[in-house]
């Protein structure tokens, strides 16, 4: 386990939120690499290594948010499914939205969960317990270089 | 929506109803059908009544006309029989006694109808030359004529008044078959009778006239005979007609209300009839009657004339016709009128619904719009919030040692803040959702709901609350009629200023709905405020003394009067506070 340990991707516009979840995962003392994206097209530009961004390494595990500018988290989800290779991709969708058909387009996506900002925890730290537990028992679709 | 549907329906149901009153019912004609008829009817009666009556008029009209003519010629008879009387009673009348008697009668008033009153004496050829020359002994002049080839003669031997008879005097009766008949039918018959019409040798402009003969005979007595009756004849007093003269008077033609025309055999006697007289072309009534007249039979032909016409002239009947047919057009006017009514009330109704819906929609638009933005605009309020609540915990937890005790303070302030901020954005949240969900009805135990909230709010210690055990069950919405129930316990609890209190919860039916009452012993609030704790964001206290949004009764206030209800305070500043609010006994299901 160690010796891939999972990259996580955040998808957020909001700095500070991000800057949560980096604090969260430091007081958690969670070293794992943590690549940010500002939006959905950032996001994807980083899963497929294009462009001019290097590209993430398997395994690795998406916070997406669902309300961010040029491309939001609804139609990077829409592409992951899409996409051949980023199909089996594990997505959380961290978001502030707590509206009913919001849950329910996410998961129709297949999520892997929904998390409300505003159940996260105190500075995100149930998140990041929940993820710290997440990683260390549930098994990931395998990586694709070792196919 | 639903409902609404089925409101439309039912009012589509009522306006049928009065598009159907907007027309002209049967009924209506009806009514006018029959009033109409009835007034034909009417109408019919009265005409028929007025002719009848007319009829009996007229009838009687000509009655009276014939019997007088026949009393005045009564009344003549009498006057010749009072001359056979005076020739009975003496065996020569001479001629000075029979002009003292004539004069006597005064003709001139007494009879103005004859032309005068006379003697005609019988002779036979043999005795006339004597009877002249005893007759010229007295008058000179006298003289009989005109020469005839009869057998016997009848010469008028006195006529009185002599002036206007002169034409008469001598005149021999026998000359003329006419006047010769009658007057031996009078012989005959011993009773007075009258010659066919005649033209008098007196009257010059020569109408028509009659005779009028009365026999005397030898003796006195009228023989019983007719042999004895011829063999004793003396001769008879006569008196000359002349028709106009006999109808003048009572009988004249301005004192009747009828036509009289009488012939004898085909010949005219007498004709009041003017010409060209419409009346008398086309007669509604006709009375012909042939009368005996003393050896004669008179035709007597009566139609009413102007006079008859115009006393007869009765427009009762029209008067109820017009008059009738006057209130029926009323009447179907007053329906058209009606009916007419009827269509403007329910185009104007018509036009207000309408608009009405159109306001409505556009209310509703509005709210959802109203709704939509309260959420959003909460919503995205939340995010920025959220962050700056993490930046102040980062910059307090990151230098906690290193900052000057006035900036901790101000950071402490900024999070009460933040957190009331959140508070708002949630009531803001929780308003704009309020009522805005259509929940389905269910029964709700009230008693049971008010303890549930006790227990899940788990009171302060010191805290009771009563809860009325006659509480109702409910066919309502729970979740909106608990969050009011909830907000005014928790208000009443929050604003508390002992460390112990009760809140009492009541219920009184009245009807439709029901009246619940929170009551608690707490402070009271002053009346002044009393139109301003249920408008949002309006609190009574300080902010940082209570945290509290000033959304808790808004959103009462808003809830309850979703389903019509009202809500109430009553504080008399004392002590204590008591909120009702009624609620609807059964809310409709959802359709």
């Amino acid at each position: 386990m160690e010796d891939t340990a999972i990259t996580l991707l955040l998808v957020d516009d909001d700095d500070v939120d991000v800057e949560a979840v980096q604090r969260a995962l430091k007081h958690a003392r969670i070293a794992n690499p943590v690549v940010r994206a500002r939006d959905g097209v950032e996001a994807l530009d980083i899963l497929r290594g294009t462009g001019g961004q290097e590209q993430i390494t398997s395994p690795y595990l998406i916070l997406l948010d669902l309300q961010m500018p040029r491309m939001n988290g609804f139609q990077v989800l829409e592409q992951i499914r899409e996409d051949e290779r980023l199909r089996t991709s594990v997505v959380f969708v961290l978001t502030t939205s707590q509206a009913e058909r919001d849950r329910l387009k996410a998961y129709e996506q297949h999520v892997a969960g929904y998390i409300a900002k505003s159940n996260a925890g105190a500075d995100f730290s149930n998140l990041v317990e929940m993820l710290r537990m997440y990683w260390r028992i549930v098994e990931f679709p395998p990586v694709e270089t070792a196919v | 929506m639903g409902s609404h549907n089925e409101h439309t329906g039912d009012g589509a149901i009522e306006r049928q109803k009065l598009v159907r009153a907007g027309g002209l019912h049967w009924v209506h004609w009806l009514v006018v059908a029959f009033s109409f008829l009835i007034t034909l009817g009417a109408w019919h009666v009265s005409n028929e009544q007025l002719t009848k009556r007319i009829e009996e008029k007229f009838q009687r009209e000509a009655d009276q006309a014939i019997e007088m003519v026949r009393e005045r010629m009564m009344l003549y008879e009498n006057a010749l029989w009072g001359a056979v009387a005076l020739h009975d009673a003496s065996d020569s009348v001479t001629y000075p006694e029979w002009v003292t008697y004539a004069n006597s009668l005064h003709i001139d008033t007494t009879y103005p109808g004859i032309n005068g009153i006379g003697v005609i004496l019988h002779l036979p050829s043999d005795d006339l030359t004597a009877f002249i020359a005893e007759q010229r002994r007295q008058r000179p002049d006298f003289n009989v004529h005109p020469e005839h080839s009869e057998s016997e003669h009848w010469p008028i031997t006195f006529i009185e008044p002599a002036e206007t008879n002169r034409a008469a005097i001598g005149l021999d009766m026998a000359f003329e078959r006419n006047r010769h008949k009658a007057i031996r039918r009078a012989r005959d018959s011993g009773d007075a009778q009258v010659t066919g019409p005649i033209s008098l040798v007196q009257d010059a402009k020569k109408t028509p006239g009659f005779l009028f003969y009365a026999p005397f005979y030898r003796g006195g007595a009228k023989p019983r005979t007719i042999d004895e009756r011829r063999e004793s004849i003396v001769g008879v007093t006569y008196a000359p007609f002349i028709m106009q003269k006999l109808m003048k008077g009572t009988l004249s033609r301005q004192n009747r209300q009828v036509h009289l025309a009488i012939s004898d055999a085909g010949s005219v006697l007498y004709d009041d009839t003017q010409h060209g007289d419409s009346a008398r072309q086309q007669p509604r009534f006709r009375e012909k009657v042939s009368i005996g007249v003393y050896g004669r039979t008179w035709d007597f032909d009566i139609t009413p004339n102007e006079r008859f016409l115009t006393a007869t002239s009765d427009n009762q009947p029209l008067v109820i016709l017009a008059g009738g047919i006057a209130i029926d057009t009323l009447l179907f006017g007053l329906f058209v009128l009606l009916s007419r009514a009827n269509r403007r009330a329910l185009a104007y109704a018509d036009a207000v619904t309408h608009e009405l819906r159109i306001k409505t929609e556009y209310l509703e638009l509005t709210n959802t719009e109203l709704d939509q933005f309260a959420y959003v605009a909460s919503h995205d309020l939340r995010s920025p919030l959220e962050g700056i609540k993490k930046l102040a915990t980062w910059v307090s937890a990151d230098n906690a040692d290193q900052l000057p005790e006035k900036s901790v303070r101000h950071l402490e302030q900024m999070h009460r803040r933040i957190t009331r901020s959140e508070h708002l954005l949630d009531d803001l949240l929780q308003y704009s959702r309020a009522g805005r969900k259509d929940y389905q009805s269910h029964p709700v135990d009230c008693g049971e709901m008010v303890r549930g909230i006790t227990e899940l709010a788990s009171l302060p210690a010191g805290f009771t609350v009563d809860v009325d055990p006659a509480m109702p069950t409910l066919v309502t919405p729970k979740t909106p009629l608990e969050q009011v129930m909830r907000n005014l316990i928790s208000n009443a609890i929050k604003h508390h200023d002992r460390e112990d209190g009760t809140v009492t919860v009541s219920c009184r039916d009245r009807g439709a709905q029901v009246e619940f009452e929170v009551r608690d012993d707490g402070p009271g609030i002053d009346p002044r405020f009393h139109e301003q704790v249920f408008k949002m964001f309006e609190t009574l206290r300080p902010r940082d003394e209570l945290e509290g949004s000033g959304m808790g009764l808004a959103i009462v206030k808003k809830l309850v009067e979703r389903y019509g209800g009202e809500i109430t305070v009553e504080s008399d500043r004392d002590r204590g506070t008591v909120f009702r609010f009624s609620w609807p006994t059964k809310w409709p299901e959802k359709s």
